[in-house]
């Protein structure tokens, strides 16, 4: 009986382990430049009308609802005629051992076999554990239905669907244009190619500083780039495997004078 | 002794109950055959006289929605073929007066899924798998539950990859 009762355990176990797979098919990885952000928010702006995502206001906002599924935070190092200013975008890290995953109690959120951290509105009940459990605080709840006034409502993408009070959402990497691409693939029976996905974010970065592939690919250059001496991941101490890889802002010392005031 | 023999007698008039209504709700108030505005009749076209469904459903093959052809498809048949009946003077009204046709919907999915036609044609699957006997129906009747269950079975007896996760119909 015990035997059985352990082997259950296990099975369970290996279902809820974030990165039961092995091997992801695409392991879709999304590399951002810090030497090249300028903290414009265009990838925020983009992905809102991309993701239909309501404008919340200022009063949610100061209820600490702010609704963005990416966010620009900003470090403002030294006093005034010497100030730096670091941008540092952050959206879901999709991690490959996710906190987020161990809580939920209804499976709303699991690791899919392309490395996504998937998020499920159908499933989800609103327990808000992922959320506390998420050490980048990237998901969003709805705390309300919110209605796009007409003829605001035209705005809306159809493959996105609108969700409603109640329900978790964060980051999905576009996954609307990831299928849209492997459509195309499915169709020309070939593996999706390099920079033929392409998030709302990466496509609305006027400086190139997001990218976006597949890092199982070797040629791919989100793998080319991952392998740079600047790269590191946020938080990685607390070994979540993220696959969002930042690459370090490399900046003068603050004693030199010449490029003090631009940082 | 007795309070059990109830309480069972109860859960099973209530079981009972609960799927007669459920069946009856589903057969007579589910709506599975919508009038539509022009008594078309699929099996004069697709039955009698064999049109293949993609000369009306064009878009099946290619894109997410098999798409109602438009008014102009009808009519360049129909300015030939029977111009005197009283269901083709309807569509020539809506001809003449440049509205589409308000055809209504009998596959209706949620928008919370996304179902491509192409992929599933590309696979290999008929229409009237899904969509019945569509060539013997006089006006369309519902024929499939659209439920997740559904879709799974088929999914799951195909083997389909990729096919039970979550993200690969959902958002």
């Amino acid at each position: 009986m015990s035997k059985i009762v352990k082997k259950v355990k296990e099975r369970l176990r290996d279902f809820r382990r974030p990165g039961y797979y092995k091997e992801f098919e695409y392991n879709w990885t999304m590399v951002i430049d810090l030497d090249k952000c300028n903290g414009c928010e265009a990838c925020v702006v983009a992905c809102h009308a991309e993701n239909n995502l309501p404008i919340v206001g200022k009063d949610e906002c100061s209820k600490s609802r702010a609704f963005n599924w990416i966010r620009i935070e900003r470090y403002v190092e030294g006093e005034f005629p010497n100030v730096k200013v670091k941008f540092i975008p952050i959206m879901c890290q999709h991690c490959n051992s996710a906190p987020c995953e161990l809580g939920c109690p209804v499976y709303a959120t699991y690791h899919n076999q392309d490395g996504l951290n998937v998020q499920v509105y159908n499933r989800c009940v609103g327990t808000f554990t992922c959320a506390t459990y998420c050490p980048y605080d990237v998901r969003r709840f709805n705390w309300f239905t919110y209605k796009w006034p007409e003829p605001l409502d035209q705005q809306l993408n159809p493959d996105v669907t609108v969700r409603e009070m109640g329900v978790m959402e964060k980051c999905t990497f576009c996954i609307q244009r990831i299928r849209v691409a492997k459509d195309r693939a499915k169709d020309e029976n070939r593996k999706v190619r390099d920079g033929e996905v392409v998030p709302a974010c990466v496509q609305s970065c006027p400086t190139g500083a997001l990218v976006f592939g597949d890092r199982n690919d070797p040629k791919s250059r989100v793998a080319k780039l991952a392998k740079s001496p600047r790269r590191f991941r946020l938080l990685e101490g607390l070994n979540t495997d993220p696959s969002v890889i930042y690459l370090k802002r490399v900046m003068k010392k603050s004693g030199s004078k010449k490029h003090g005031e631009h940082g | 002794m007795d309070t059990i023999k109830k309480l069972v007698l109860c859960a099973v008039i209530a079981v009972v109950t609960f799927g007669i209504g459920y069946k009856v709700s589903d057969a007579y108030f589910g709506n599975r055959t919508p009038a539509q505005p022009i008594e078309f009749s699929h099996k004069i076209h697709a039955g009698d006289n064999q049109i293949p469904c993609m000369y009306c459903h064009s878009y099946a093959e290619r894109s997410r929605v098999s798409g109602v052809p438009n008014v102009k498809r009808c009519i360049g048949c129909h300015s030939v073929i029977k111009p005197d009946s009283p269901e083709i003077q309807k569509l020539k009204n809506y001809w003449e007066n440049k509205e589409p046709i308000p055809w209504v919907k009998v596959y209706n999915l949620p928008d919370h899924v996304y179902f491509p036609h192409k992929r599933h044609i590309k696979a290999g699957l008929e229409c009237q798998m899904c969509h019945g006997d569509v060539q013997s129906m006089d006006r369309i009747t519902r024929v499939s539950s659209l439920k997740m269950g559904w879709c799974l079975s088929c999914h799951t007896r195909k083997k389909v990859k990729n096919g039970r996760d979550c993200w690969t119909c959902h958002i």
